[in-house]
């Protein structure tokens, strides 16, 4: 088998100059793909690496029922919202566990009315771990015995034109379907340069929440920050035998349809980037047709040495695939150069991050990453396809009569 | 010139399969990026063609004052006797409808859930509301007298669990800033097939509208539509007056051109990407027959043949596969982009809800995508061709007659 690779080796440098040019074209294909799959990788993060701090946390802890409903944030108090700070608190990777209240509401103010997302939090707590409560850019973060005032961000704060110490009227539902209504003054406004996201959130005290909603000393969710992200599995799994009953979600739950928008692009990106490859596999076809045609007299002498035409298709579907791979060389390093520029130059983004809840999350820039995720699909892909392609002129090497080839001239 | 067409011509039949092959390739390129445009352009096209038809109209007409971003309901930044200047405006000749709007936020509840939505009141006869008025789904549209019916979107419907006939209570803010609670019944579900506008879009008849944020005769817009959308700026240059501002679509869909010229921008890379690739393998077949007729070049060099002809006798070749591969690609592309006008490509719901997108986009092939794709690959191809080309003019006639380079 050795061999054959030898053989291979060499022969597809024989002609230099149509091997690069095919090297180069599979190449491009590939760093096309590297580049889509880095700029995937860093849209994710750019929205995931903010969404755990927005979120308060990298994992979620609902009551039984959430889940299903989480988009309108129902007011399903937990059980026991104590044991899960504990059990939480218990582990090692666990920075932080914090009660919050997550609930609906209309913020509205003689400028107009904007509907958002109002959470209780626990100030102190929080203060740490919570990215609103470190961007303060006027007034002052909540406090724990705070009354009727809201800490909002600087996005809603320009959009109804109000300021530290004006006041806001904050519609909610409350536990027993009441609605509501209570005027509150703004202590503090903090800025995440996310305008569009920070116009739906906004922070009251967790005591505030509690007797707004009903909720006498009880919490709808607690937040868990983790030393690092990606730890997020196993501590679910640690958690899910101490809390029965409870819903535990990673961040990324949070946001479904990313996963789906990404999932029906990578979708689309997949038949293009096959139909791509497959326009490069005929440039490996013509290649080796080409190849099959020059060496009538060779292929004669390898039949007359006693090669099987079996062996002879090997050869050139060997020869093939290594053109392919070459290709994938080739295309990392294509793909390496091309993304290592973007990674430092990044991607402006700041237009269109109005275009859907989890777009809201990116801050400016994307910085892609170096794309080798999917690699080695990638790089299958490119065997597959360009082994496929030399399976013609393998089969055409094979039908040769070593006794008439090796008369040709 | 026929002469050299022919031999081109019958040179690249010699090696029948070759020649398929590679035209096949450019036949590939041509027909993938035919494809990509016709679905950007159907994708733009239907995200311009919903944001107008249900949010932005051709024009709108507020008062000077109005801040889209806020929904103020404050009356100096309202239009008074909205009907009037609706009916006004209805009057000239290239207007097709001009309805008065009224934007007002609030949330849903139901039980303990809510949804914040934006609330539109409208009025249940004009035109305009064609789309949600084809759109429905189940119970029946609003009516002008309509006191306690809303009409609200699929998604929020699903999502909360309403049906047809059951009640909800909605808050809305009102003209003094304060916010007001009432009961409505549903009277029906309609759907625009555009997830993101379904699911915060509700309705109630104008007048209720009015009478529930406190804004008697008053309204945030005119919605209006024209017979032909070429005629947009005249029409607001017609009705513009001294106390309330006149917007084009084209000023409120600043972010849908944005993302139209990025998206556009970006497809020209992968044009050329693809271009480039389907470029090398045709350069590399035409190398490879430039060296296996090098002692047949040596011998047209040496019959008189000039360089310059020798190379016009190659580019002719990339010329003649450049048009076999154009004509077998625009087969293939149209086929492979009807059926996709035809059926849609189902994208489902992407949670965008900045942009009006639907959830099945259908290809839109336009002459002009047509057009420029065939002459850039065309182009493309020729350039490919000329490498070889001049390899082929370069050589020198004894030394090719003898087989060498």
């Amino acid at each position: 088998m050795r061999l054959y690779f030898r053989l291979a080796w060499r022969n597809i440098w024989r002609h230099t100059r149509r091997t690069v040019i095919i090297i180069l074209a599979m190449g491009l294909g590939l760093a096309l793909m590297m580049f889509y799959d880095g700029l995937i990788v860093g849209f994710d993060e750019a929205i995931y690496g903010n969404a755990i701090r927005v979120l308060g946390g990298n994992i979620q802890v609902h009551a039984q029922g959430y889940r299903l409903k989480a988009s309108q944030t129902p007011l399903l108090p937990l059980p026991d919202d104590q044991a899960v700070v504990r059990a939480a608190q218990e582990l090692p990777q666990v920075v932080a566990a914090t009660r919050r209240i997550n609930t609906g509401g209309l913020a509205s103010s003689r400028e107009g009315a904007f509907a958002v997302n109002i959470t209780g939090i626990e100030p102190e707590k929080e203060a740490e771990v919570n990215i609103a409560a470190q961007n303060v850019v006027a007034g002052r973060y909540l406090s724990g015995d705070d009354g009727d005032v809201i800490f909002i961000g600087k996005g809603l704060a320009d959009a109804m034109g109000v300021g530290v110490g004006d006041r806001i009227t904050l519609t909610g539902r409350s536990r027993h379907e009441q609605m509501r209504k209570r005027t509150m003054t703004v202590i503090g406004i903090y800025d995440l340069k996310m305008p569009d996201l920070e116009k739906r959130t906004i922070y009251i005290s967790l005591s505030e929440a509690q007797s707004l909603y009903d909720l006498n000393g009880q919490s709808t969710e607690v937040a868990i920050v983790l030393k690092q992200v990606g730890q997020e599995a196993e501590v679910i799994e640690a958690l899910k035998p101490v809390l029965p009953g409870y819903e535990i979600d990673s961040f990324e739950a949070n946001f479904p349809e990313l996963q789906q928008a990404i999932q029906s692009k990578s979708g689309v990106m997949n038949i293009f980037s096959v139909v791509i490859l497959m326009i490069a596999g005929i440039g490996i076809l013509n290649l080796l047709l080409m190849a099959v045609y020059e060496r009538t007299r060779e292929i004669g002498i390898l039949g007359a040495l006693g090669l099987r035409p079996r062996q002879i298709s090997l050869l050139f579907v060997l020869e093939g695939t290594m053109i392919g791979l070459v290709g994938v060389v080739m295309g990392i390093v294509l793909g390496l150069m091309i993304n290592g520029i973007l990674m430092r130059v990044g991607l402006d983004y700041s237009q269109f991050t109005g275009v859907t809840d989890y777009t809201a999350l990116i801050s400016g820039r994307i910085y892609p990453s170096w794309g080798v995720e999917k690699l080695l699909w990638r790089g299958l892909t490119v065997a597959i396809i360009s082994a496929l392609a030399a399976l013609i002129p393998a089969h055409e090497a094979s039908q040769n009569e070593p006794a008439q080839s090796l008369h040709y001239v | 010139m026929i002469q050299l067409l022919k031999m081109a011509f019958r040179n690249l039949g010699r090696n029948r399969r070759r020649s398929f092959f590679s035209a096949l390739a450019l036949a590939m390129g041509l027909a993938l990026l035919l494809l990509l445009a016709s679905f950007v352009e159907g994708e733009m096209g239907s995200v311009i063609d919903l944001t107008t038809r249900l949010e932005s109209g051709h024009l709108q007409v507020r008062a000077k004052t109005y801040d889209e971003n806020k929904t103020s309901l404050k009356w100096q930044d309202l239009l008074e006797n909205p009907a009037q200047i609706a009916a006004q405006i209805a009057s000239l000749e290239p207007v097709q409808v001009a309805t008065p709007r009224l934007f007002a936020s609030g949330i849903v509840s139901v039980g303990s859930e809510t949804s914040g939505v934006r609330v539109i009141g409208i009025d249940p006869l004009s035109d305009a509301n064609a789309p949600f008025r084809d759109g429905l789904l189940s119970g029946e549209f609003l009516t002008p007298e309509d006191r306690e019916g809303i009409l609200i979107g699929y998604p929020l419907a699903e999502r909360m669990g309403l049906k047809a006939g059951d009640k909800l209570n909605l808050s809305v803010n009102t003209s003094n800033g304060d916010v007001d609670e009432q009961m409505f019944i549903v009277r029906g579900i309609y759907s625009t097939k555009t997830g993101g506008f379904d699911r915060i879009t509700v309705f109630l008849p104008l007048a209720k509208a009015q009478a529930i944020t406190q804004t008697d005769n008053h309204a945030s817009t005119i919605f209006i539509l024209l017979k032909d959308k070429a005629l947009t700026e005249a029409v607001a240059a017609a009705i513009a007056g001294a106390n309330y501002q006149v917007l084009t679509w084209e000023d409120m869909n600043e972010l849908i051109l944005q993302t139209e010229q990025m998206a556009n921008g970006y497809i020209y890379i992968l044009y050329l990407i693809v271009l480039a690739i389907t470029a090398s393998v045709i350069i590399n077949t035409l190398v490879m027959a430039v060296f296996e007729r090098t002692r047949e070049i040596g011998i047209l060099a040496s019959l008189g043949m000039k360089g310059r002809q020798i190379m016009a006798m190659f580019l002719t070749e990339s010329g003649l596969l450049a048009v076999g591969g154009i004509i077998m690609g625009l087969i293939i592309g149209v086929l492979v982009v009807a059926y996709f006008t035809r059926y849609g490509f189902y994208i489902g719901n992407m949670g965008v809800t900045g942009l009006l997108i639907s959830d099945t986009i259908y290809t839109e092939l336009t002459w002009q995508d047509t057009v420029n794709l065939t002459v850039l690959s065309f182009i493309i191809t020729l350039l490919a061709g000329l490498y070889p080309a001049m390899m082929a003019a370069r050589m020198d006639p004894v030394q090719a007659l003898r087989g060498g380079r």
